[in-house]
């Protein structure tokens, strides 16, 4: 018979192997669609008839040039960037000073309007998308960058309202109390006491910005045409062009999800530290 | 000059009044504490003293200003908060520079007060650090520091020990009553712990619903309490309350408890002759319950018996809880007394501190 503490070290053993056995399969779940993206867009076309997960016989840049150049990705690319920054920049300090204001006041008719800026995220997109059509024409700025940067911008300021909000909300009111004493303005406590204390809940809003404006898809279809469009449309527009050539495909998927993947390595730990902030007792 | 004055003010918010008709006049270098239960608007007569709470009704006046409508940075005023509100993100040296360079003073003499500043509380190797990386006293002086450097005309301070253990909350209360007598400034305090109240401040103000209930030093708190609020609040362990009757017979005046008839001392009785024949609540203070053994010098004893319900050896003294009838009192009594739980012991009331306060109203008679 194997005594007690054996049998204890082994049981926990035996439940470490398990947790990392379950792990290592959900990784590979969600690896493998990835992996064979990466992989196919080094390959030749004649190479696929072999598995996705198959090495390619050379690593060549070839499908990404054709790609970058002739797919015009660097076209989507660089208008992808024109939108993406300018809807970030104004969507946070937008958010950021709405959110101060729910978060730290309490004024006559705040949760009315706080419901009126949640509309944003509760009206499905598809339900506007005719009227804001129309109205961008009426503004004359349909087919501009205008019209694809304000109503993301307007999107944008929703969740971040809500999401800064919430932040503040977990501020202690002492220390902006404290500033207000030491002899800080409004906009005092917000950029000298509040901002740099809320980098977590920023970076996280960053992030989150970046990786759902890079990826829009329906508003650029619908507002944009020409060399407006950005790289999610782009790419779809390549199952036209290059439909037989899927490694070119594949190279343009790359290209596409590759910025959000930096953005997301650069500041994981921020996102996450964002992400749970208010979860545990600091 | 640093006079501090609240002329009826009153806080409202909706229905709720958390302040009402507050008048009181603070004396320039006075160090007056305001003590009281949670929600009898402490806090908020000091939020409306430092600017933080608008004033529904009545006037706040620092120095020869009315300060009403002044926003807090240009009432000349610091204060330390509850949680220190230290700036987590900024060092030691940054949290007590910030009100100094919000005023644009000059590096330099910002150098020389932060340095200054921070060497007589003793936190001066600290000034690198960030506020996670100190403990809780060191914390607690930084914010003192912060407000401090600022040299302000009067300093505010909201329960700051609060957040201390019992050992350093005793180590601090002495550092702040020090730290007033060297700056000469007016402080005002805030606290709900009356031990607090009674060590440091050279007034108290007493507070319940919103109202003021007494304003006093220490010891007339303690001895003359204006009402049964008061004598309740102060003292710990509080004060023994019993519903009595009054009575006068032969010459003698007595209070029946119930359990025990009490004379009032000679002295006393013409005090007290209007309400003789009414029920009135009759006050002691533990401390004034002996036991024979041990009696004090100057007391006025009169022997009850009482069972022995608990005991409660604190090393210089028992607290004893006595039992008469279902009525259960306290007695801080000579720990070598001998008392044992379950058996009747004796029990000397000092009559000389007896207080008498109207059944209905709870004011002293």
């Amino acid at each position: 018979m194997l005594r007690y503490e054996q049998r204890m070290v082994l049981r926990k053993q035996f439940q470490a192997g398990l947790t990392y056995l379950i792990l290592t399969i959900f990784l590979l779940v969600a690896l493998l669609p990835f992996t064979g993206i990466v992989l196919t867009s080094f390959k030749e076309r004649r190479e696929l008839r072999d598995s996705p997960f198959s090495l390619p016989e050379e690593w060549k840049w070839d499908n990404y040039e054709d790609a970058w150049t002739g797919a015009r990705f660097s076209t989507y690319f660089k208008s992808s960037v024109y939108v993406v920054v300018p809807v970030v920049v104004i969507a946070i300090i937008l958010s950021t000073m709405s959110g101060f204001g729910f978060g730290m006041y309490k004024f006559r008719g705040d949760n009315i309007l706080l419901f009126i800026i949640m509309l944003g995220l509760m009206v499905p997109f598809e339900a506007v998308i005719i009227p804001l059509w129309q109205l961008m024409g009426q503004l004359g700025i349909r087919d501009t960058y205008w019209a694809l940067i304000l109503p993301q911008v307007a999107l944008s300021f929703s969740f971040g309202t809500f999401w800064m909000r919430a932040n503040f909300k977990n501020i202690p009111t002492e220390i902006v109390d404290a500033a207000v004493v030491d002899g800080c303005s409004m906009w005092g406590v917000l950029w000298r006491i509040l901002f740099p204390l809320s980098r977590p809940a920023l970076v996280s809003l960053v992030v989150l910005l970046f990786m759902w404006t890079w990826n829009e898809f329906f508003l650029i279809l619908v507002m944009a045409s020409g060399d407006l469009r950005t790289l999610p449309v782009g790419l779809a527009l390549l199952r036209g062009r290059y439909a037989s050539d899927v490694p070119v495909m594949a190279a343009g998927s790359v290209m596409v999800l590759l910025p959000v993947l930096v953005i997301y390595v650069l500041f994981q730990r921020q996102f996450i530290r964002g992400m749970i902030s208010g979860a545990v007792k600091s | 000059m640093a006079r501090v004055v609240f002329d009826h003010v009153y806080k409202r918010f909706g229905d709720t009044e958390a302040v009402a008709d507050l008048d009181i006049d603070i004396e320039d270098k006075e160090f007056l504490v305001f003590v009281g239960p949670s929600g009898c608007g402490k806090s908020t007569s000091l939020r409306m003293l430092a600017g933080l709470e608008e004033i529904s009704e009545g006037r706040i006046i620092i120095g020869d200003r009315v300060v009403n409508n002044v926003p807090p940075k240009d009432r000349d005023i610091a204060m330390v908060f509850q949680s220190y509100a230290l700036y987590p993100h900024m060092t030691v040296y940054d949290n007590i520079a910030f009100g100094l360079r919000l005023r644009k003073t000059p590096k330099q003499i910002i150098d020389e007060r932060v340095k200054e500043t921070s060497d007589s509380l003793g936190i001066g190797h600290l000034l690198d650090r960030r506020p996670r990386q100190l403990s809780g006293g060191q914390r607690q002086r930084v914010a003192v520091a912060r407000a401090i450097v600022r040299e302000p005309a009067v300093f505010l301070m909201d329960e700051p020990l609060s957040n201390l253990d019992a050992k350093l909350r005793v180590e601090a209360r002495a550092f702040i009553s020090k730290l007033h007598q060297r700056l000469g400034t007016t402080f005002i305090y805030v606290t709900h712990d009356q031990i607090e109240a009674m060590t440091m401040g050279t007034r108290i103000a007493v507070l319940n619903a919103g109202r003021l209930q007494q304003i006093d030093s220490p010891t007339n708190l303690y001895n003359y309490p204006a009402n049964k609020f008061v004598a309740g609040f102060i003292g710990s362990p509080s004060m023994n309350f019993f519903d009595a009757m009054l009575k006068e017979s032969g010459g003698r005046m007595t209070v029946d408890l119930g359990f025990t008839e009490l004379e009032i001392p000679a002295d006393r009785t013409d005090r007290y002759r209007d309400h003789v024949g009414s029920r009135v609540t009759f006050g002691l203070r533990p401390e004034d319950i002996h036991h024979p053994d041990f009696p004090p010098q100057g007391v006025i004893p009169q022997m009850v018996m009482a069972d022995v319900d608990v005991i409660e050896l604190m090393g210089n003294e028992k607290i004893v809880y006595l039992k008469n009838d279902d009525i259960v009192y306290l007695a801080r009594m000579d720990p070598r007394s001998d008392v044992r739980v379950g058996l009747e012991t004796g029990t000397l009331f000092n009559m000389a501190n007896v207080h008498l306060f109207d059944e209905q109203t709870g004011e002293t008679l």
